[in-house]
């Protein structure tokens, strides 16, 4: 299928500074889109060039199949990290100057600002002034402002930041939805659980490169497949020694296995029982956590 | 069809603005403000000045009873406000001693001044003042007028003149203006012609200042709130910062029009009569209406002057206390021209008047004070205009790339260079 958003090798220096270098994403429509990384990796900057509010250094930016256009703006969503609104403005004011600026008529946008105060439990506060607000309260206006005018892609950066855990569920409902209606998610977080939960596609960012791109699913996979967990008596030395495993790591109460590519599990396990005692001997999915940890330790 | 980007912020702007208190505050405010520093100094001291105690010490001998009539009373208001009540002293053997008691009296604050009539003084056209402040000039153009008054009587009753062929002689003349401007002469007192220009020039000048900082402090709300990051993620930099512009002028104009309005409906002949707190003498200046045009256009470019370049340094820094450094600059160029305002004023076709005038950062300004007091030549208006919209449209150009850079940035303040790699960017 044709991808929703497209990046093309885009880089971008700030100075001696390299921000983001040689990144190429593509993430189809119907899909939720993880942009992983810790603090300072080029995630910000990432969704800055994707949005055209900086320009990149090099590459570009595709957006439905096409090199991003001006009038691609008002098929965005976009919720930047800093959060920030009118504090003086009312918040239905807001709403409908937030819409008007995506294209919208202001008759149209009317009733649309209604439905999602009310679901978003603010429609008393639609005559409040923003600095009357709480902190998850204009965080959820300033979601609403970005989907008021239902674009094709919702761009977010670091969403959940802030937010008590009902609101997250909230958030985390709307993203779903908007996957389930065909439209393109992306968002950057440095908490895996929440990527883990919501994500189709992921592209783990670490010092301005990727170093991790693809489905989630088929990552997990791929990475799992000969991961075992054992717990036994026996000795690091000796288990290392079995045919078809190929490194052992002691964790503490149990040890982690990896074995050959050629090797299967099973296998593997009847030669063990014959060397030590096995209380334990199971196939382990590695969390996104252990991957991103590992994948920024074998990248640097 | 959308709506452009430019009108939706523009509206925004307009509409928050039109409905805060700050708006009303001010529409109401800056009149009085600036009544109170045009009429209410020249009020004050017109009222100023109770009667002052002041001894007059005679030598002549003659002097002295006329001189304590002519101080005592006067002919007007003005006058009359101005008394002294004059104790005459005759000159004492020991005039030492008797300069001294006074000066003494006077620290003891029992006089206000004392004068001394001395013949050789007289003939050699002087009179001594004391008093503990010698630069109470209102006061002392009084008594100047005054004793030249009594004196040039007493020398012309030498040549056996009677009062009435005194009075004749000493009758002073006042010119009756008229002002000649194309759409015909009309008789206007040169007190209110003065008074209009005045109010125009400073009403101006409070506009353009005003406003150009209520743009600098809506960028940096704009900017320090990081909602910019939103809007330009839909609206070009340069869209916004337009549409911050035309919002707030529209504002402005909003404010000249109530103004106007109220001016218009204050001036109606039977409510003019009405003020009988207003001054006799002066009268209330007829606003042309080619007047107003000319000051709604001369704002408008003053504007797109000076808000830009606020406009500008509000993007460009962090805080106000940054920008505020940066401000002064501009306040400075809006202030420069009050040094020419009498200047102007006394002959608006002097070269300076012209020059000034043509030199775009003071053409709104200076081209308002000539057009309020002389209509100049067509070709210098046509010019000043010309080149002012030229250097309004530089100045949208040139903020529009320091504005388009500044606002994403934070952090550290720039300095001259960095604003200047900005302007360079491609």
């Amino acid at each position: 299928m044709q991808p929703n958003i497209e990046l093309d090798g885009i880089g971008k220096n700030y100075g001696d500074f390299v921000a983001v270098e040689n990144l190429s994403l593509a993430i189809p429509r119907g899909s939720i889109f993880g942009l992983l990384g810790p603090n300072g990796a080029g995630k910000s900057t990432t969704i800055r060039m994707l949005m055209d509010i900086i320009a990149p250094d090099r590459g570009e930016v595709r957006l439905f199949g096409r090199r991003r256009q001006r009038a691609d703006q008002d098929r965005i969503g976009y919720l930047p990290e800093e959060r920030g609104l009118y504090q003086k403005m009312r918040v239905h004011d807001l709403l409908l100057f937030l819409g008007e600026l995506h294209g919208l008529r202001r008759a149209e946008t009317r009733p649309k600002i209604d439905q999602w105060l009310e679901r978003f439990g603010l429609v008393d506060r639609a005559k409040s002034k923003i600095e009357e607000l709480s902190k998850g309260m204009q965080q959820k206006i300033q979601l609403i402002g970005t989907i008021l005018h239902q674009p094709d892609i919702l761009v977010l950066d670091e969403p959940f930041s802030g937010l008590d855990p009902i609101n997250q569920g909230l958030f985390k409902d709307v993203l779903e939805e908007y996957r389930s209606r065909g439209r393109t998610v992306l968002f950057s977080t440095h908490i895996m659980e929440q990527a883990e939960k919501l994500c189709d596609h992921i592209c783990l960012i670490s010092k301005g490169r990727a170093i991790l791109v693809g489905e989630l699913a088929q990552i997990k996979r791929e990475l799992s497949g000969n991961s075992y967990r054992l717990v036994s008596d026996g000795e690091c030395d000796r288990i290392a020694t079995v045919d078809g495993v190929q490194s052992v790591r002691d964790e503490g109460g149990a040890f982690r296995i990896f074995l050959a590519d050629s090797a299967e599990g099973p296998e593997v396990l009847a030669r063990l029982i014959q060397v030590v005692t096995v209380h334990e001997f199971a196939s382990e999915e590695p969390d996104l956590e252990t991957i991103f940890i590992r994948a920024v330790q074998d990248a640097h | 069809m959308r709506t452009s980007r430019v009108l939706v912020i523009a509206r925004r702007e307009y509409m928050e603005r039109i409905r805060s208190k700050a708006f009303w505050i001010s529409t109401v405010a800056l009149p009085v403000l600036l009544l109170a520093m045009g009429v209410v100094p020249a009020l004050v001291a017109a009222r100023s000045g109770s009667a002052k105690t002041v001894v007059v010490v005679d030598e002549t001998g003659v002097l002295g009873s006329s001189i304590s009539d002519a101080l005592a009373g006067g002919s007007n208001e003005f006058e009359r406000r101005n008394s002294f009540s004059v104790l005459l002293e005759p000159p004492a053997a020991d005039r030492d001693a008797q300069r001294a008691a006074l000066d003494e009296r006077v620290l003891r604050e029992e006089l206000d001044a004392w004068l001394w009539i001395a013949r050789d003084d007289l003939a050699a056209g002087e009179v001594e003042y004391h008093s503990e402040s010698v630069s109470s000039f209102i006061t002392q153009s009084v008594l100047e007028r005054r004793l030249t008054d009594v004196v040039r009587r007493d020398r012309l009753a030498r040549f056996d003149l009677g009062d009435a062929e005194i009075d004749e002689l000493l009758g002073s003349i006042d010119l009756r203006t008229v002002r000649v401007s194309a759409e015909g002469s009309k008789e206007e007192g040169a007190d209110a012609g003065f008074f209009l220009a005045y109010v125009l020039f400073f009403l101006l000048y409070l506009m353009l200042m005003i406003y150009g900082q209520q743009v600098m402090t809506g960028v940096l709300e704009e900017k320090t709130s990081r909602i910019v990051e939103v809007i330009v993620s839909t609206a070009r930099p340069r869209q916004l910062m337009m549409g911050k512009l035309l919002g707030v002028c529209g504002i402005a104009l909003s404010q000249l029009l109530i103004w106007l309005l109220t001016i218009g409906i204050l001036t109606a002949p039977n409510i003019v009569s009405a003020l009988s707190w207003f001054p006799d003498g002066v009268d209330i200046p007829q606003l042309r209406p080619t007047l107003i045009v000319h000051f709604i256009s001369l704002f408008v470019l003053g504007f797109f002057v000076y808000a830009t370049f606020y406009a500008a340094i509000g993007a460009a820094f962090n805080n106000v206390q940054e920008a505020q450094q940066f401000a002064s600059f501009a306040v400075f160029l809006l202030v420069a021209p009050m040094l020419f305002f009498f200047l102007v004023i006394n002959d608006p076709d002097s070269t300076l008047a012209v020059v000034t005038s043509l030199i775009p950062p003071f053409t709104p300004t200076i081209m308002l004070l000539r057009l309020a007091v002389k209509t100049p030549p067509a070709w210098q208006i046509t010019l000043g205009y010309v080149l002012a919209v030229g250097f309004a449209l530089f100045m949208v150009s040139l903020a529009g790339r320091i504005y388009r850079v500044g606002i994403l940035m934070h952090g550290k303040k720039p300095t001259v260079q960095e604003l200047w790699r900005w302007i360079r960017y491609p």
